[in-house]
């Protein structure tokens, strides 16, 4: 599914809850708009990169349990820029940041 | 027909010139080579450099260093350049009593003024006051806004000041909208219960209020006398996305004015000079001296230190003892630099004047002899020290095609600016001036506020890029630049420099305008100003107008853009100025080691 507005696409399959809550968090301190896409199973891989391609601006995020990885247009599937697995909170805070500023072109945050 | 080297031992290279007299006198050149100097220039450890760069042009040509008839090296000018910079403002704000930084993400737009409250104490404050609350970040966003939406019901909220990088999660959640600044790292250091002021300035603007002094008047409600006071708040907080001013009826903020010194300049009689003065001032005294014998600086003052600092070191380079060893040029530079406020809240700096110095200092001579001797005893070849350094550079830069005599050339060293003119008749007036390329670099560190001498260096060598994506950047011209594979993220969105085969990413969060606004000024403030006043000391009548050409030759020359600003500086004056290309062939570099081997006349 596509959506038409600008805005960061978050693909997720059973996400852990926690993790989905600040990834969000990050971007939106960012001031970047994004909208969650619930999956049913899919492969890690194919969350990432077609949520990066169906993502008006761009960048997308794919999450799978505990698995958390932002993507790219352009980047080869399965080359995330950012991927994380049981990330730390504040880990997790900064992997959405930088989906942000990925889309701001501003440097990233340090994972 | 005979081989003969000549070898220039500089600041940083080491350069040979080989070329073959025939029986007629008439010279051709084979070959040249370039090696890092080993060691300080003029001392013994440069014995290794010097056959390293002999064995690599004598490879060219397939023959043995045996082979050279002759080694003729130079007669290096006993001068070393140093670089010192003072400080000689102070901002001191007692009872921390301001913020102003660029978090990268504020939240609200405008001004609130308030009492300073935490929020552990909200069930405390009264209906009647305004308030600006305070969180540290083991409130959660969530906590913060619910906080704040229940007590604005009965309380008047104006403003946040957090802790955390928040102001934006919270600001979504406020009903009433109100500004927040965030990531103030030391928040505990926020004195409670008492009147603040807080700006966050619209997007794309920076503080209004706070950075106009009569706009913290206005706000805290200040009297002509305290306005005078905050005066420097309101400077410090210029170029910024947010502030706070805290009102403390006990604080106090002050531009102090440090006795940085004086500088005593002896010609005949002494000259005396503040360094508070500034660098015009002290540019003028000098010109007003005219020859110059020696410089000092008043004891136990940072300039007093730092000229004798310089002349303990040249001591330790010639071995020869204090009184022959003399500062004779001195070249001063106003500058900027940040200086973090001692007891600032986010790590806010305050741009200060300074006076940045480059001194020269001439002793007897550079044990070149010593040099010479050692050279010869390893190679087993006749070595002789021959010649003025700037007579060798000016006999080589006439090899650059397109001059004629008589000719000036400007020699843009580390330490030095060195220039000369030769007339028709072969008379020679040479000058060293103090300052010029470690100048700009102490210049770029301390106006960018770096860390590193190394990466000031770097600025100054390469051009800017600012990666835009994985896939291109937009280089300082405005071009664009695609790349065929995705960069590392580690340079997204940064400014990077454009070094002969790398990328190096810049440490701080600097814009590339700005950076490169500073750089070229860095490089005007000291080659332009040196390069007149050198050549005008060496021109027939000191004037500008008597020369038709000036070849720039030296390591500096190899810069990309101090040429250009130079040829537009002197276009005024009618002279051809251009970086020498010394036989057609070795651009800038070489001119002295071609010197040498022209200067070879029979036997």
């Amino acid at each position: 599914m596509t959506t038409n507005k600008p805005t960061i696409l978050i693909y997720a399959t059973e996400p852990q809850e926690e993790l989905l809550r600040e990834i969000c968090a990050g971007m939106e301190e960012e001031g970047i708009p994004f909208s969650i896409v619930r999956k049913a199973a899919m492969d890690f891989d194919d969350l990432c990169f077609e949520s990066a391609n169906d993502s008006i601006l761009g960048a997308g995020i794919g999450i799978r349990g505990s698995r958390a990885a932002l993507h790219l247009r352009l980047l080869p599937k399965g080359k995330q820029l950012f991927s994380t697995v049981n990330p730390t909170l504040s880990q997790a805070r900064c992997l959405g940041a930088n989906a942000a500023r990925a889309v701001k072109r501003i440097p990233f945050k340090e994972l | 027909m005979k081989l003969i080297a000549g070898v220039d031992i500089g600041n940083s290279t080491t350069e040979v010139c080989i070329g073959s007299f025939d029986d007629d006198g008439k010279v051709t050149f084979l070959a040249s080579a370039s090696k890092l100097t080993t060691g300080t220039k003029g001392t013994l450890a440069n014995v290794p450099g010097i056959k390293a760069a002999l064995e690599e042009a004598m490879g060219r040509l397939q023959k043995p260093v045996s082979s050279l008839s002759l080694i003729r090296i130079n007669e290096a000018t006993p001068v070393i350049g140093d670089t010192a910079m003072e400080t000689i403002t102070e901002t001191i704000i007692t009872e921390s009593s301001m913020i102003g930084h660029n978090p990268s993400t504020p939240a609200g737009t405008g001004q609130a003024v308030g009492t300073i409250l935490h929020i552990a104490r909200l069930d405390q404050g009264r209906e009647e006051l305004p308030y600006i609350l305070i969180a540290d970040s083991s409130y959660s966003y969530e906590k913060v806004a619910e906080l704040a939406n229940q007590y604005s019901k009965r309380l008047n909220l104006t403003g946040i000041i957090l802790q955390a990088d928040e102001a934006v999660l919270v600001w979504n959640r406020l009903e009433r909208k109100i500004p927040i600044v965030d990531e103030v790292k030391n928040i505990s250091q926020i004195p409670e219960g008492k009147l603040a002021a807080v700006e966050v300035a619209l997007p794309g603007q920076t503080v209004r209020m706070l950075s106009n002094p009569y706009g913290i008047a206005t706000l805290l409600k200040l009297n002509a006398d305290e306005t005078k006071q905050v005066t420097p708040i309101a400077k410090s907080l210029i170029g910024k996305r947010s502030a706070v001013v805290i009102k403390t009826p006990h604080g106090n903020v002050k531009e102090n004015i440090l006795p940085a010194g004086e500088i005593y300049l002896e010609a005949g009689k002494t000259y005396v000079v503040n360094i508070d003065a500034g660098a015009d001032k002290i540019m003028e005294t000098l010109e007003e001296a005219g020859e110059v014998e020696d410089i000092r600086g008043q004891d136990n003052t940072n300039i007093g230190n730092m000229l004798s600092g310089i002349k303990a070191g040249m001591g330790e380079v010639s071995g020869e003892t204090g009184g022959n060893i003399r500062i004779t040029d001195i070249l001063a530079v106003d500058t900027l630099a940040p200086v973090p406020i001692a007891g600032s809240l986010a790590g806010e700096a305050c741009l200060e004047k300074a006076v940045g110095i480059a001194a020269m200092v001439k002793t007897q001579q550079l044990p070149m002899e010593k040099i010479a001797l050692e050279l010869k005893r390893q190679l087993n070849i006749n070595v002789k020290v021959a010649g003025v350094e700037a007579v060798m550079a000016s006999l080589g830069a006439i090899t650059t095609p397109g001059t004629r005599l008589p000719l000036a050339i400007l020699d843009l060293g580390g330490g030095s600016t060195d220039a000369a003119v030769i007339d028709e008749d072969g008379r020679v007036a040479v000058t060293h001036q103090a300052g010029a390329g470690e100048l700009v670099t102490m210049l770029i560190q301390t106006e960018l506020g770096l860390t590193s001498r190394l990466e000031a260096e770097q600025i100054k060598k390469y051009p800017l890029a600012k990666i835009e994506s994985l896939y291109h950047m937009r280089l300082e011209s405005g071009a664009i630049h695609f790349f065929e594979e995705a960069v590392d993220p580690k340079y997204f969105g940064s400014v990077v420099l454009l070094a002969p085969g790398e990328m190096i990413k810049l440490t701080q969060d600097i814009p590339l305008e700005k950076i490169a606004a500073v750089r070229s000024e860095a490089k005007k403030k000291v080659f332009l100003r040196n390069a007149v006043r050198a050549l005008k000391k060496v021109a027939p009548e000191n004037n500008l107008r008597n020369i038709p050409n000036i070849v720039l030759v030296g390591g500096s020359a190899e810069d990309f853009e101090v040429p250009e600003m130079l040829m537009e500086e002197f276009i005024s004056f009618k002279i051809v100025c251009g970086r020498g290309n010394i036989r057609g062939t070795q651009g800038p570099r070489n001119a002295v080691a071609t010197g040498l081997v022209l200067s070879y006349i029979g036997g």
